[in-house]
């Protein structure tokens, strides 16, 4: 409905509900017979273009992928709204430039090894060990190839809705289709430019992204590998990368969680000065974690030996890696 | 209720430091409701998310480690912590759906001599109330109904996600919490925050985002009634109660919202001391809002 730069507001249809009717045909029956100032955006009806997202009684969904009646039943109602976290412009169409201005920072192209061959040119056995690495590859990267870019995943992102700067799940989900790509040259360029501020180390871990994706993407997963890929590359002078180094630190020493330890670690002698006063408070209620001096679980040797068998097995990764480049 | 429930217990390294009052109510409360908690005194951490960060793989064989334990013991597992239940039910399931990659982490385990067959479940006390012991059973055992107390349920993040992972409740619209307050004589307000996160993940990398949302979600609850909190998850506990002065701040907004653990509601209504549920503990008194109820 037209009514120029008011408050959003919420408007009353009454429609027959068919058997199989997606909200995106209820949306085209209101536009046709009722209210013809109406605007969503739509385009493909099949859950391949990505341009219907709505949010569905307050969960960002594709309209043409989901059915009214079963929605109706689940919740008693029917609210579309505008996806979340994206600013209205008209009834259900959003912005969606900060979309692909995010999109754009990650770079969204592949940049070629230049010794790169291309599979079943004439290789030799060393070469096949490569091939077979490379199919491995693309596996790993298969859900982020699937993204269509219809913006569930950030209209859901909890992150998000905080902080507006935020690199957010889409555009993550999409680094790593390219950091995860055997045949691209520039990883570490790409994981160093992720792990600064607003980067991939603000996700919270709400899983909305996973949860709501309509075509399996697994966001969280991207995040979860990059995130140990920027380790393992040695990226970890953040915040980020030294929390997670401190728990797996904690957990190998004493097998727990060492909270002060990991408070300590992750945020340097002096700013783990400032946080003394709200220390003392907690001490107050009994709250203080006490470093250092948290006792170790049973038998800890056994999660020793599997912190050594994991590096044992890394060592060696690394080692058949080399040698398959050669 | 048939035969005694029986698990093994994993309270989560939060609950074993920093939110103690949460195992030691949740001991009490088993035992007026004769559930037997059996220790696992070699559990390891679960990672919190934090490991799965760092190596797939050291995160699947000490979370199977874990589960080796738990089919030793015959039991299966229930915690008190969601992100535990969300960290060791993932790991469980892929282990489950993939015998290549159960097999791989046994190697590996093998190293310690231990093998996981994949063979138990895992579960967290909400779903032990609502699910396995029963709503009516519990309800039997109410000796001091919560009249009057407006508890605003907070189920965060991981007791709800992933669904194909964790499978008890609807992550869309979720009524386990609702309906335990309901059970304990309480009344249930509804916000949509409830589902959404408490920021604990990024306490200590992104502190003004985590102290935003975390003020954000209590002042949701206040605005739509709420005189109190539920949680079945410690770490939102922390955020939610621990750091609630501190949102307060940044949000300006007076918040002065009392935060229970799960096991605490319960065990108030079962009707353990306010002393024994160790409210004290916490950094926002719950003492006005009970004695308006006349809980006190």
């Amino acid at each position: 409905m037209s009514k120029e730069g008011c408050e959003p507001f919420l408007q009353a249809y009454d429609i027959e509900a068919n058997k199989g009717m997606t909200i995106l045909d209820a949306l085209h029956f209101i536009k046709d017979e009722q209210d013809g100032t109406l605007a969503f955006r739509r385009s493909c009806r099949s859950a391949i273009c990505g341009s219907c997202a709505v949010n569905l009684n307050g969960i960002p969904k594709l309209a043409c992928n989901t059915q009214l009646i079963p929605e109706y039943k689940k919740s008693g109602a029917i609210v579309i709204e505008p996806l979340s976290n994206h600013r209205i412009i008209k009834d259900l169409v959003v912005d969606f430039n900060p979309f692909w201005e995010k999109m754009n920072k990650i770079e969204p192209w592949l940049n070629q090894k230049e010794n790169y061959t291309r599979e079943g040119e004439g290789l030799s056995a060393g070469q096949k060990k490569l091939q077979n690495f490379r199919k491995e590859n693309t596996l790993r990267i298969n859900n982020s190839s699937k993204c269509i870019m219809c913006g569930c995943c950030n209209g859901a992102c909890n992150s998000l809705e905080i902080d507006r700067h935020f690199i957010a799940p889409a555009a993550l989900a999409k680094a790593w289709r390219f950091v995860g790509d055997a045949r691209e040259k520039q990883k570490k360029k790409r994981l160093e430019k992720i792990s600064e501020v607003h980067g991939m180390w603000d996700c919270v871990r709400c899983i909305n992204c996973t949860e709501y994706c309509p075509k399996d993407v697994a966001p969280l997963q991207a995040i979860e590998r990059l995130r140990a890929e920027a380790i393992k590359e040695g990226i970890t002078d953040n915040d980020g990368a030294r929390h997670v180094e401190s728990m797996v630190d904690s957990v190998k020493r004493v097998g727990r969680l060492d909270e002060a330890a990991m408070t300590f670690k992750t945020l340097g002698f002096l700013r783990s000065i400032g946080m003394i006063p709200f220390g003392l408070r907690m001490e107050m209620h009994g709250k203080m974690p006490m470093p250092l001096i948290f006792p170790q679980i049973e038998k800890i040797e056994e999660v020793k030996k599997i912190y050594e068998e994991i590096e044992k097995r890394k060592r060696k990764d690394t080692v058949s890696g080399q040698q398959s480049d050669s | 209720m048939a035969k005694t429930l029986k698990y093994a217990y994993y309270p989560g390294c939060a609950s074993q430091a920093i939110t103690k009052e949460a195992d030691s109510t949740t001991r009490k409360v088993a035992e007026i409701l004769g559930i037997e908690l059996h220790n696992m005194p070699k559990a390891n951490c679960c990672g919190a998310g934090l490991l799965t960060d760092y190596n797939y793989d050291l995160y699947l064989a000490l979370n199977a480690r874990i589960f080796a334990q738990a089919e030793e013991m015959g039991m299966d597992i229930m915690t008190i912590c969601s992100t535990c239940l969300m960290v060791m039910s993932t790991a469980n399931k892929d282990l489950k759906n993939d015998p290549k990659l159960l097999e791989k982490t046994n190697e590996i385990l093998a190293s310690a001599g231990i093998r996981y067959n994949g063979t138990i479940k895992i579960k967290q006390l909400l779903w032990v109330l609502a699910g396995d012991y029963g709503l009516e059973d519990l309800k039997k055992k109410v000796t001091r109904p919560l009249k009057n107390l407006k508890v605003a349920p907070f189920y965060g993040c991981h007791s709800l996600r992933p669904s194909r992972a964790l499978g008890f409740d609807d992550p869309e619209r979720p009524w386990s919490l609702e309906a335990v307050i309901s059970t304990l004589g309480a009344e249930t307000v509804e916000y949509n925050g409830k589902i959404k996160c408490c920021g604990f993940q990024v306490d200590l990398v992104a502190e003004d985002t985590a102290l935003e949302m975390t003020g954000k979600r209590l002042l949701n609850a206040k605005d739509e009634g709420g005189s109190c909190m539920v949680t079945p998850c410690p770490f939102c506990h922390i955020n939610l109660d621990n750091y609630q002065g501190m949102a307060e701040k940044k949000t300006s907004h007076k918040l002065n919202m009392p935060v229970f653990h799960l096991a605490q509601l319960v065990g108030l209504a079962l009707g353990i001391t306010t002393e024994e549920l160790k409210l004290s503990r916490h950094l926002v008194s719950a003492r006005d809002v009970l004695k308006e109820s006349n809980l006190l």
